[in-house]
């Protein structure tokens, strides 16, 4: 491959650079070969709701008829509506889980992250509520729930509550459904942030504690902030997830007792598929929507975009 | 806690001629290293038993319901640590007791997660070979383009590609064979192009050294032979770890099948299939329990032959 290169006659130079030509044509043909079957599915069922969302929430429609212009109508009647603005009261309440499960999952990542004999036992076990379906989920803590359950055993053992399931209770049941989505989520966090301890050099923490730092010490001014990005990352899912808050309602709630569960994605999903009104529903969906990404902003901030240096 | 390998060793050559001082010092640092091996046991203890805590509470619901489950008769809910009677009848009873037989669940849910995972891997695959390994125009526009489709909203997602799922007919009723054949690639096509799964193959693939695939080239392999010959296997740990995922995931959908399916379907997966049996069950909660245990099991056997893909593969996740 190293000859000395020859000049090439016109001819030749010619013939080259079709053939070459013809070469990354051919090579753009396969690259684009074997993208296309992807791509054919991201568009139909990932970009395509985005596009016939946005335009159904200015529309009438129940898919039987096609969609009738109505402009912003179904914002109006969304604004209006006391259950909507109910169902956004309860979605914003449920982003108080995503602090809590912050800090649990940071804590169990540190406990966890210890070289303990069996740790991987461990590991697990705090990761199969992850893994499990949120249909077998949502049953086994509405079992849980029950007024004999465990949950009220442990509680009134405690000296905390007496009385019925708290899933039952109006006043509860919107925190009984957040316990559920901490304990389910803590595993999930947990393997993120043990991900991003890992990440932080260990000759940092031992030379801070050659230095005599003391272990708070070392947590919070190398611990914490090396953790920084990882914490806008999981804080930004939680509180994304917390808006959408819907299966574990779906499940255990159905929205009630007396619409203290009902939350704003559920909303959308009984105006689509309890009462086919396509167009409300969706245009609830970009509401929802606009919310997230100004949460996802303030998140953004509040970390500092998750730099480790703050 | 390792010493740094530059520091000189303590007291090398004066080892030898050690000086009642010395001896002093030297008691002093073994008094230390006990005390300090003292505490880390103590902490290790105190770790152990936050570690038993946290672990009850994230297993006792499901030993619960598994005790629970194999108990004939008793106060059904109460919290309990061993069941109170051994049997298999609410086993028996969720496999013959509906309308809905729950083989027929097991049936569906492999079925989804067969035809799932295999297509879900399969298009991950070969899109992430021209974003890694090919040049060509427009390669990043594309790869930017679907990265930031991952951040678009899709709120109405459910509503639209219920509108898309049926006006492509995959409802229809016409042929009982294909119905259901239809009826299985509607509940996986929504997720069937993953954008993670696509990056954590991207990133597979960008790890295989060039002058493997220049060579493969040279010797007059075709692009697909090469995927398949040279970065598949290369990539076989990520493709493992992003199967898994896929696995989960299907095997753990409800939600999209319950809405898309009328109730009663013959097509149901098991979870969606559970919480129909939970509504048709009211009076056996018992049996429902036993549906749900069955339901679980499948996911921990895979769960714990490939946790440590698994891990892996979600840590390649956040790290990029």
């Amino acid at each position: 491959m190293t000859s000395t290169p020859r000049r090439l006659s016109r001819r030749e130079e010619l013939r080259l650079g079709t053939a070459g030509a013809r070469r990354t044509a051919r090579n753009t043909l396969i690259a684009y070969a074997f993208l296309l079957p992807f791509l054919i599915m991201l568009l139909a069922f990932h970009t395509w709701p985005v596009i016939f969302g946005t335009y159904l929430a200015f529309t009438e429609y129940n898919i039987i008829n096609p969609p009738k212009w109505v402009g912003l109508e179904n914002f109006r009647e969304l604004f209006a509506d006391e259950q909507f603005w109910s169902g956004l009261r309860n979605s914003l309440t449920y982003i108080l889980v995503v602090p809590v499960i912050q800090v649990i999952s940071i804590l169990v990542a540190l406990l966890v992250n210890r070289p303990l004999k069996g740790i991987g036992f461990f590991r697990t076990a705090y990761y199969v509520p992850v893994v499990t379906s949120f249909a077998v989920v949502g049953l086994i803590w509405t079992w849980m729930y029950q007024q004999d359950g465990a949950v009220n055993a442990v509680l009134s053992a405690l000296g905390l509550y007496k009385g019925g399931s708290l899933l039952n209770n109006p006043s509860t049941a919107l925190y009984a459904v957040m316990f559920v989505t901490l304990w389910k989520g803590i595993g999930y966090y947990m393997v993120l942030y043990l991900a991003g301890l890992q990440s932080i050099s260990p000759e940092l923490e031992e030379a801070a504690v050659i230095d005599g730092a003391s272990r708070a010490q070392v947590f919070w001014n190398i611990t914490l902030p090396g953790l920084r990005p990882t914490i806008l990352v999981c804080s930004l899912m939680s509180t994304i997830s917390a808006i959408k808050v819907f299966e574990e309602i779906y499940v255990m709630t159905q929205g009630g007792p007396a619409g203290s569960t009902y939350t704003a994605l559920f909303y959308t999903f009984s105006r689509a598929f309890g009462d086919f009104r396509y167009g409300l529903a969706a245009a609830g969906g970009i509401v929802i929507a606009v919310i997230s990404i100004l949460f996802g902003i303030l998140n953004f901030k509040l970390t500092k975009g998750g730099k480790a240096d703050g | 806690m390792a010493e740094p390998a530059t520091l000189p060793a303590p007291g090398g050559a004066a080892e030898a001629s050690a000086t009642p001082d010395m001896l002093a010092h030297a008691r002093l640092a073994a008094d230390l290293k006990a005390r300090r091996a003292r505490r880390a046991r103590l902490g290790n203890l105190g770790a152990y038993a936050l570690l038993i805590v946290i672990a009850m509470i994230t297993l006792y619901p499901f030993y619960w319901t598994l005790i629970t489950s194999l108990e004939e008769t008793g106060n059904i809910y109460q919290a309990k640590l061993l069941p109170s009677s051994v049997s298999l009848k609410n086993y028996v009873e969720v496999f013959t007791g509906t309308t809905l037989p729950f083989w027929r669940l097991i049936l569906n849910s492999v079925a989804i997660c067969l035809l799932g995972v295999t297509l879900s891997v399969t298009l991950a695959a070969l899109a992430a070979y021209p974003l890694s390994k090919m040049q060509f125009p427009g390669r990043n526009l594309i790869f930017y383009a679907i990265l930031t489709l991952m951040v678009l909203p899709n709120e109405s997602g459910l509503i639209v590609n219920y509108v898309t799922t049926t006006k492509l007919g995959l409802l229809k009723e016409i042929n009982p064979v294909l119905d259901t054949l239809r009826q299985y690639f509607a509940i996986v096509m929504p997720g069937l192009a993953s954008i993670v799964g696509l990056f954590l193959l991207r990133q597979a693939y960008l790890s295989v050294p060039q002058e493997l695939i220049e060579a493969a080239r040279i010797d007059g392999a075709g692009e697909l032979t090469i995927w398949r010959r040279v970065l598949l296997p290369l990539a076989m740990p990520t493709i493992a770890a992003f199967a898994i995922l896929e696995f989960v995931a299907y095997w753990n959908s409800f939600l999209w099948a319950r809405i898309i399916l009328p109730p009663g379907s013959q097509t149901l997966p098991l979870s969606a299939g559970l919480l129909e049996l939970s509504g048709m069950f009211s009076t056996n909660s018992r049996a429902v329990m036993a549906g749900a245990v069955i339901t679980i099991i499948p996911i921990l056997v895979v769960f714990l032959l490939g946790q440590k893909y698994f891990m892996k593969g979600l840590e390649g996740a956040v790290k990029g």
